[in-house]
């Protein structure tokens, strides 16, 4: 390469004429503009999210502490919430722990090749049973909207609200739907089966 | 005067006057890099869009043991326009043309508008290495730290690719000048 015959000072002195010129060019304020929407959406999302796992914390905080709550609520008269005759919620085997649950009964099994056309003919699916909602405010204020949350509960808690369940069922697990209203407040409580047909 | 790294952490917590400061202490370098390397203003907008959107997404993966936060925006605004670049037009040949001798007055016969003018184009003329080196080091006054943390090299790979770069700057504006001339 002939070194010799290259002209660096020119070159720079070229190259500082072009940044002089240049120096004032920037982004139009539209840029600026979108880049500012674009902030504001972001963090409008990112607030709501925050604020939406806040809800979400609350809301489970108090449905454990209506789980406590319920637990250490002394028996009251059965007073069922809409029914006349309150609703017999069983606790579901599946619900119950493996360790709670006792002897397996005894299973009569079918001949396989015809349990097998049975289970290709109609799977087994588990269908939800629930009672009616038990209101968990006396008076109950309005209700607008609100949240609901499964949660899981001894069987004792059942009896708080008037049903019934059996003395060797009491420790038994079973699921529930709890109503927490917009203002975190819990509003009502029912309680779930689960079918197998 | 609060540091780019203090206003990139506030605008990354929702603080939208960091953010604007940010944005306008930074986004004249970011645009002119940019128009330097790509030679077109449209590009160059949404290139600089495009830069301080990822530095939303992405702020916090900006290390300042590794350079400056003008040199990591210098590095996504390198990385986008190469990517559009590469789709757009194939690399001019480095190769010197030595066989045409330049002569010492020729650079000084031109009008400053036209200085101006060929020497964008011929900027613009360079391989991507050299034009990114001198439009960073040159014109947009880049230390060579900067440049290596913006262009991932060594520093001493910069001052080579600087040095070649104004060569070979040097030999396509005494082109340009003695065809003008002629």
């Amino acid at each position: 390469m002939k070194e010799s015959h290259l002209k660096v000072d020119p070159v720079l002195q070229a190259l500082r004429a072009l940044a002089e010129n240049d120096r004032e060019r920037e982004a139009p304020p539209e840029v600026e503009a979108r880049l500012l929407g674009a902030f504001q959406l972001r963090h409008a999302r990112r607030v709501r999210r925050i604020q939406r796992m806040r809800t979400w914390a609350a809301s489970a905080t108090l449905a454990a502490g209506i789980a406590i709550a319920l637990l250490l609520w002394p028996n009251r008269t059965p007073k069922p919430a809409v029914n006349a005759t309150p609703p017999v919620v069983e606790v579901s085997e599946a619900a119950r722990p493996a360790a709670e649950a006792g002897p397996a009964p005894k299973v009569v099994r079918a001949p396989r090749t015809l349990a097998r056309k049975a289970a290709a003919a109609s799977p087994p699916q588990a269908h939800e049973v629930v009672t009616d909602f038990f209101p968990l405010m006396n008076p109950a204020p309005s209700f607008g909207r609100g949240q609901m949350l499964r949660v899981q509960l001894p069987a004792a808690a059942m009896r708080t609200v008037g049903l019934p369940v059996r003395e060797e069922h009491l420790g038994d697990l079973v699921q529930a739907d709890v109503l927490v209203g917009e203002e975190g407040m819990p509003r009502a409580i029912r309680f779930v089966r689960f079918d197998v047909k | 005067m609060t540091s780019d790294e203090e206003l990139l952490e506030a605008a990354l917590h929702g603080d939208e006057a960091a953010f604007t400061a940010l944005y306008r202490r930074r986004q004249g370098p970011v645009f002119r890099f940019a128009l330097h390397t790509s030679g077109d203003a449209a590009v160059s907008e949404d290139v600089t869009q495009e830069v301080f959107m990822a530095l939303l997404e992405n702020g916090g993966r900006f290390d300042p043991a590794r350079g400056t936060l003008l040199s990591f925006l210098y590095g996504i605004a390198r990385n986008l326009l190469l990517r559009r670049l590469a789709m757009k037009r194939p690399e001019d040949s480095d190769a010197l043309p030595e066989d045409l001798a330049a002569d010492d007055d020729v650079l000084d016969d031109l009008t400053r508008r036209e200085t101006i003018e060929a020497v964008r184009s011929a900027v613009l003329s360079l391989p991507a290495p050299y034009r990114e080196a001198v439009v960073l080091c040159d014109l947009e006054n880049a230390s060579y730290e900067d440049a290596a943390a913006a262009l991932e090299c060594p520093v001493g790979t910069v001052r080579s690719r600087l040095s070649r770069g104004r060569a070979m700057l040097g030999q396509k504006l005494a082109v340009k000048t003695a065809r003008s001339i002629s």
